[in-house]
């Protein structure tokens, strides 16, 4: 009798469940040395605008303790981290590994030592005890996840009551016309922007894939809540390109 | 579908950058390297800027300045003042119309601290263009609004004469003095002559 493997999306194809991680794992191994500037480029610096709103709503203040989760090259990291003084801190956390060296390289270069800790986890297992946190977000992470309900399980597991989950990501655009101009912008010129700035078209083929099999705003708000967070909300950005979806345990 | 209730408007956003950037920018060109933050360390201070009706607010760590339009908690310290007073900072050094709520104290401290930032814009200057120019942008600066202070004193002068000695539409300080004493004097008579004819009035 014949036993069929299960399988999880990796952009528009399927893979094997366990393939998921190395794949992705692979993606960002790939793009890591190039993945701020192919950032820039691909959003024309709007990235830069949603992660500034990211910090802006976290309502952020000296002395409570930030989970970066996914936190790549250390963006929200830095602001947190100036935030947060002394008394607080910050955990950067990534599975890749090659991410986390040029997230630390970069924040140690720019003066950001002494509360920053870098840990190598992956979200569906965190290796934090119950209620550390006072915030949790995951940017641009979470549509790499192979299980995704898992990973907001723990979430919700390692942030502390009263904490609160912050969740950027690209999400379903709302305005029907420029969801077309959207799309042919993601398959068509996006990959070549990255064969021609990291020499990588496959990866960037790959995230204008996995952004388009992700759950949509409404999807991912009902995740939060059947994970257990009290309260969940969204907030859309650039006519849904991203979404700032946000759960609070109470 | 937006279904947040607390979102953070675009202008809004840009104030709490262009003023994070613009105070980091102070504090790195400041002499002292703003070190007069230093004692504020891990505080957070609110600023309202009218006409703005939400505020900002300001965290100090390790002598930089944070801006951001939301917190968790209440601020140490709040300061309401106008958005003009607050540019105008660098040039008046003061705040002289500030509210000061919370901390009080902090709230002061963290003005002082704010009206001690120095720059030396010729240092900087000189980096880019060299002393002698740098010296001589800033003499002609320095020329510039010493002048403008001097148009200014002689215009406020030439106005003042023509109105209290030309028109006499407005009186000089000598005579508001002088009326002021002799209401001062008339007050006194008419007390005076009011206990006069109380003590005739009352049988003896």
């Amino acid at each position: 009798m014949s036993q069929t493997k299960p399988t999880i999306d990796f952009g528009f194809t399927d893979v094997p469940l366990q393939e998921k991680v190395k794949k992705v794992k692979g993606v960002f191994d790939s793009v890591a040395g190039n993945y701020d500037i192919m950032n820039d480029v691909m959003s024309l610096g709007v990235h830069r605008l949603w992660k500034r709103h990211t910090i802006e709503l976290s309502g952020i203040r000296p002395g409570k303790v930030v989970l970066d989760l996914a936190g790549g090259t250390g963006d929200l990291t830095k602001e947190f981290a100036k935030r947060v003084g002394k008394e607080g801190k910050v955990v950067l956390a990534d599975i890749n590994e090659s991410m986390v060296r040029v997230g630390r390289d970069r924040l140690i270069n720019a003066g950001i030592t002494g509360n920053v800790e870098y840990t190598i986890t992956n979200a569906e297992a965190l290796a934090f005890p119950d209620n550390t946190f006072d915030l949790a977000t995951i940017a641009f992470g979470l549509r790499n996840v192979t299980n995704k309900d898992k990973a907001l399980e723990e979430l919700y597991r390692v942030l502390k009551p009263g904490g609160q989950l912050m969740i950027l990501e690209f999400s379903k655009v709302t305005q029907p016309l420029f969801a077309k101009f959207y799309d042919f912008y993601s398959f068509n010129i996006l990959p070549k922007m990255g064969k021609m700035i990291a020499n990588d078209e496959a990866s960037y083929q790959y995230l204008a894939e996995s952004i388009r099999m992700h759950p949509d705003q409404e999807t991912l708000k009902q995740m939060m809540l059947t994970a257990g967070f009290d309260k969940a909300e969204y907030l859309n950005m650039s006519e849904g390109i991203v979404a700032l979806h946000r759960g609070w345990k109470y | 579908m937006n279904t947040s209730t607390n979102h953070t408007s675009l202008p809004l956003l840009s104030l709490s950058k262009t003023i994070e950037v613009a105070l980091n920018t102070a504090m790195r060109l400041d002499d002292e390297q703003g070190k007069a933050f230093t004692p504020l360390e891990d505080k957070v201070i609110s600023l309202t800027l009218t006409p703005i009706e939400s505020p900002l607010y300001l965290i100090v760590t390790n002598t930089r300045i944070s801006v951001q339009t939301t917190l968790q908690g209440e601020a140490d310290a709040g300061i309401q003042t106008t958005l003009i007073d607050f540019a105008s900072l660098p040039i008046q050094r003061q705040l002289p119309h500030a509210k000061l709520s919370g901390d009080t104290q902090l709230a002061q401290d963290f003005i002082n601290a704010l009206c001690t930032l120095d720059i030396d814009w010729e240092e900087q200057l000189s980096h880019y263009t060299g002393d002698l120019i740098a010296f001589k942008i800033g003499h002609g600066i320095r020329s510039f609004f010493n002048a403008q202070q001097g148009v200014k004193d002689t215009v406020s002068q030439t106005l003042k004469e023509f109105l209290q000695f030309e028109i006499e539409a407005v009186p000089t300080q000598s005579q508001v003095k002088r009326f002021c004493h002799e209401v001062d004097d008339t007050t006194t008579q008419t007390n005076a002559l009011e206990a006069r004819i109380n003590t005739l009035l009352t049988p003896s």
